[in-house]
C-alpha cells in the first residue's frame, strides 16, 4: 500500500493529512505552530503516522504547503497554499455537487479563490499585509471579552439585541472599540455578533474582487465558528459548504497533489 | 580614497547601506549565470548605495528631477546635468514619514527623506542647483512645496491632468517653454537649435541602446532577467549618460552572443510576466525579485522607472528653437501613460501591445499603498486584461520588507495557476 501526506505549515496551526493509494482521506492531525515550527511540523508528521501505525518510509510522496513550506526539507516538493487549497476544496466539494468559490480565513490572512470545474485556480485575492478580518482578529477579540475562542459561536446566537457595529477594520483599533462598547455596558453576545459581521463584510469585499460563483466553500480554522459561518452566509446571501474538518482542506489538497505527482513521476520512469 | 566600511558608518547611514546590501546580494548571488557585463552595474550600486561613494559630477549646475516628465534634453542643452531623485529606500521612507501622512506613497516619502539629508543622503549626488517638480499627482505637488521648505530651489513644472485636449497641449507647451527660460537663467547659457540637437543626439544614443536591450527581451526563452534590467534602468537615474550608454551597449552585445548560443536565463517553461504600476526603484526591487525567485521571468514592464522612461526617442527637427521646444513638449505629454490623467485608455492599449509583443503569460500590477491613482486604475486595467484572457495579479505593497513572505505565496500561486492553465490549454488543444 502507498501512502501520501500533505503538510500545511500555517502561521497558527500545522495541519497534516494522510491519503491512501486511492486518494481517499484516511486521517488528519492538527497542532499549534508555536515558535519552533520546524520541530513542531516534524512532530505533527510523526503523530499522524503513529496514529495509523505507519513509518516515514511507507509514505511515498510528501508535499509541504503554507508559510513554512520552504523550510521543511523533509518534503519531496512544496506548493503554495492557494493552489493546495483549490485542489483540496475541489476534491472535498465533489460530495456537495462541486464548488467554484473558496473562502479561506486563516490565522493571519484571508483569501478568496475562484476555481474552474477542473479545480484550477482562475483568480484569487488575498488581504494585503494586515490581520484585519482574520483568525488573529478573533483571537484578540475573544481575549478582550475574556471568553474562549470556542465559545464565540454560542455567544453569537445568544444575543438578545441586534449585533453591534464594529467599524474599525484594523485589529488594533477594533480592540479599543470593543473595550469602549464593554465600558458602555453592552452585552458580550451583541459584541461577538458584531465582530462576526465585521469580518463577514470584509470577507465579502475580498470575495467580490474575484467574483462569487456557486457553490461557495468556506474553510480555515475560523470556519469552525458557527457564528461566523452564519454571519458570512447572511452577508453573501448564500449557503456555504463547510467541510467537517475545515482546517485541513489545504493539507488534504497537498496530499492529493502528492499522490498525483507520484503517479506522474512513475509514469515518466 | 578607501571605501567606507559599512559597520563603521554612523547609525543612519549604516541602516541605509545594510538595506541596499541585503537587496543587492540577493539580486546578484541568488541567480546563476549573471551576464558579465552586469558587473558594471552591480559595482555601481555597491559603490553608490552601500559604500556611500559620492557621484562624480561635472562642474556644471545640477538639476534634480522628481519625475520622468521633465524634458532632460533641455537640461543637457543648457550645459547642466540632470539627476533623477525618486528614491527606493525603506530607510528614507521612514524619515519621509515626518513630512507626509503615514498612509502616503512610499516613493514620495522616501524621496523627501533622502532630500532631508542634503549632504550625505544616498545616492550622494552633490549640490542640487535646482529641483524640477512636475505637478503630476497630489502627493508630488505637496512634496515640492516641502522641498522648498528644506531650502531647495524648486521649479514647479506645471503639468496638465488631461492629455487629449488642445488646451492641455498648449498649457503644457507654455509650461515647458517657461522651464527652458528658467534653465537658461540658471546656467547663463542660451538654448540654441544646435545645442538642443546635440543634447538630443546624446539621449537618443542612450535610448537606442535601451531599445536594443528591450527588444532582446522579446526572445523566448529569455536571455536576460527583469531584475537586471531594472538595475540598468535605475542606474540611468544618476549615472553619467555616456558611461551608462557604453555599459548598456556592452550588455546588449553580450546578450546577443548568448542568444546566438541558445542561452536560457530562466527555465524553458518559466511564466513570462509583464510588470506594471508603481515603479520599482533600488533598493526596493522586492516584487520583481520575488517573481524571479519563484521561477517567473519579467520580460517587459510598463513603469516610469524603466520602459516608460526610455522607450520613446524624440527626433525633433524644426526651423526655430521655440518650435523644437514645443515638439519636445508634445513628445513628453502625448505618449505618457501616467495614471494621473483623467482618462487613461492609452495605458491599457500599451499593456495589451506589450503582452502581445513580449508573449507575456500574465501581468503583475504593483501599487504602493497610498498611491491612489494606481490603486484606482487597477480595476479598469484588470478588466481590460481579463477580457483579453490575460491573468493579472494586483499587489498593494510599500517599501517595508515585512510582507515578503505573504507576497511570495501570492506570486507562487499566480505562477502555478499560469502553468496549470497552459498545461490544460495544451491538453485540450491536443485533443481537438
Amino acid at each position: 500500500m502507498n501512502w501520501f501526506v500533505g503538510i500545511d505549515i500555517g502561521s497558527t496551526a500545522i495541519k497534516a493529512a494522510l491519503v491512501d493509494g486511492d486518494g481517499q482521506l484516511v486521517g488528519v492531525h492538527v497542532t499549534d505552530s508555536g515558535s519552533l515550527f520546524h520541530k513542531n511540523a516534524k512532530a505533527a508528521l510523526q503523530a499522524l503516522l503513529d496514529g495509523h501505525g505507519l513509518q516515514r518510509e511507507q509514505v511515498s510522496y510528501l508535499i509541504a504547503t503554507g508559510y513554512g513550506r520552504k523550510l521543511f526539507k523533509e518534503a519531496d516538493d512544496s506548493i503554495s497554499e492557494i493552489t493546495a487549497n483549490a485542489i483540496g476544496a475541489h476534491e472535498a466539494g465533489k460530495a456537495h455537487g462541486g464548488v467554484r468559490t473558496i473562502i479561506n480565513i486563516g490565522g493571519q490572512d484571508s483569501k478568496a479563490i475562484q476555481i474552474d470545474d477542473q479545480g484550477t485556480v482562475v483568480n484569487f485575492a488575498m488581504n494585503d499585509k494586515c490581520a484585519a478580518g482574520t483568525g488573529r482578529f478573533l483571537d484578540v477579540a475573544a481575549a478582550n471579552l475574556d471568553i474562549d475562542l470556542e465559545q464565540l459561536g454560542d455567544y453569537h446566537f445568544n444575543g438578545k439585541g441586534a449585533p453591534l457595529t464594529i467599524n474599525s477594520t484594523c485589529t488594533v483599533f477594533a480592540e479599543s472599540e470593543i473595550i469602549g462598547l464593554l465600558a458602555n455596558g453592552h452585552g458580550k453576545e451583541e459584541i461577538v455578533a458584531g465582530i462576526h459581521y465585521s469580518i463577514a463584510k470584509r470577507t465579502l469585499r475580498l470575495a467580490k474582487r474575484v467574483g462569487i460563483e456557486d457553490r461557495v466553500y468556506f474553510d480555515g480554522g475560523p470556519a469552525l465558528n458557527r457564528g461566523l459561518v452564519a454571519a458570512l452566509q447572511d452577508e453573501l446571501q448564500r449557503e456555504l459548504v463547510v467541510p467537517e474538518h475545515p482546517q485541513t482542506t489545504t493539507a488534504f489538497g497537498a496530499a492529493i497533489l502528492a499522490r498525483a505527482e507520484w503517479l506522474a513521476e512513475r509514469r515518466g520512469v | 580614497m578607501t571605501p567606507a566600511n559599512v559597520d563603521t558608518l554612523p547609525f543612519n547611514r549604516g541602516r541605509q547601506a545594510r538595506e541596499a546590501e541585503v537587496m543587492l546580494d540577493k539580486l546578484v548571488d541568488e541567480f546563476t549565470d549573471n551576464p558579465a557585463a552586469m558587473a558594471y552595474f552591480y559595482d555601481l550600486f555597491r559603490r553608490v548605495y552601500i559604500q556611500g561613494e559620492a557621484l562624480e559630477r561635472p562642474a556644471a549646475p545640477q538639476v534634480g528631477m522628481t519625475c520622468i516628465q521633465v524634458p532632460e534634453e533641455l537640461i543637457y542643452a543648457v550645459g547642466a546635468t540632470p539627476v533623477r531623485l525618486c528614491n527606493g529606500a525603506y530607510h528614507y521612507d521612514q524619515i519621509g514619514a515626518d513630512f507626509m501622512p503615514a498612509k502616503s506613497c512610499s516613493l514620495v516619502k522616501a524621496t523627501l527623506g533622502r532630500l532631508q539629508d542634503q549632504e550625505m543622503g544616498v545616492p550622494r549626488v552633490g549640490k542640487l542647483d535646482m529641483i524640477v517638480n512636475p505637478s503630476t499627482c497630489d502627493q508630488k505637488k505637496k512634496a515640492g512645496a516641502m522641498m522648498e521648505e528644506m531650502g531647495y530651489a524648486v521649479h514647479h513644472l506645471e503639468f496638465p491632468n488631461v492629455k487629449e485636449s488642445e488646451a492641455a497641449r498648449i498649457y503644457w507647451q507654455r509650461s515647458v517653454r517657461d522651464f527652458a527660460v528658467q534653465l537658461q537663467k540658471l546656467t547663463g547659457k542660451r538654448l540654441t537649435r544646435k545645442r538642443l540637437n546635440q543634447a538630443m543626439a546624446r539621449t537618443r544614443r542612450a535610448q537606442t541602446a535601451f531599445r536594443a536591450l528591450h527588444n532582446l527581451r522579446k526572445q523566448a526563452p529569455s536571455v536576460v532577467l527583469g531584475k537586471d534590467v531594472f538595475l540598468v534602468t535605475n542606474a540611468y537615474f544618476f549615472d553619467d549618460l555616456e558611461r551608462w550608454t557604453d555599459a548598456v551597449e556592452a550588455l546588449v552585445a553580450e546578450l546577443k552572443e548568448r542568444a546566438a548560443a541558445g542561452f536560457n536565463a530562466a527555465q524553458r517553461k518559466a511564466p513570462r510576466i509583464l510588470f506594471t504600476g508603481s515603479p520599482p526603484v533600488f533598493p526596493n526591487l522586492k516584487l520583481p525579485l520575488l517573481i524571479e525567485e519563484a521561477g517567473g521571468v519579467v520580460v517587459a514592464d510598463e513603469t516610469c522607472s524603466a520602459n516608460r522612461m526610455l522607450y520613446d526617442m524624440p527626433v525633433v527637427d524644426e526651423w526655430l528653437v521655440n518650435h523644437m521646444v514645443d515638439s519636445l513638449a508634445d513628445h513628453y505629454l502625448k505618449p505618457c501613460t501616467c495614471p494621473i490623467f483623467t482618462r487613461n485608455d492609452d495605458r491599457c492599449r500599451r499593456l495589451l501591445d506589450l503582452v502581445r509583443d513580449f508573449e507575456a503569460d500574465g501581468v503583475v500590477y504593483q501599487a504602493y499603498s497610498g498611491c491612489q491613482v494606481y490603486e484606482m486604475e487597477q480595476r479598469s486595467v484588470g478588466k481590460v486584461l481579463n477580457e483579453a484572457g490575460i491573468p493579472m495579479l494586483y499587489v498593494e505593497t510599500d517599501y517595508s520588507p515585512d510582507d515578503m513572505g505573504q507576497l511570495s505565496t501570492r506570486i507562487e500561486a499566480f505562477l502555478e495557476s499560469i502553468k496549470t492553465r497552459k498545461r490544460q490549454r495544451a491538453a485540450s488543444g491536443g485533443q481537438a
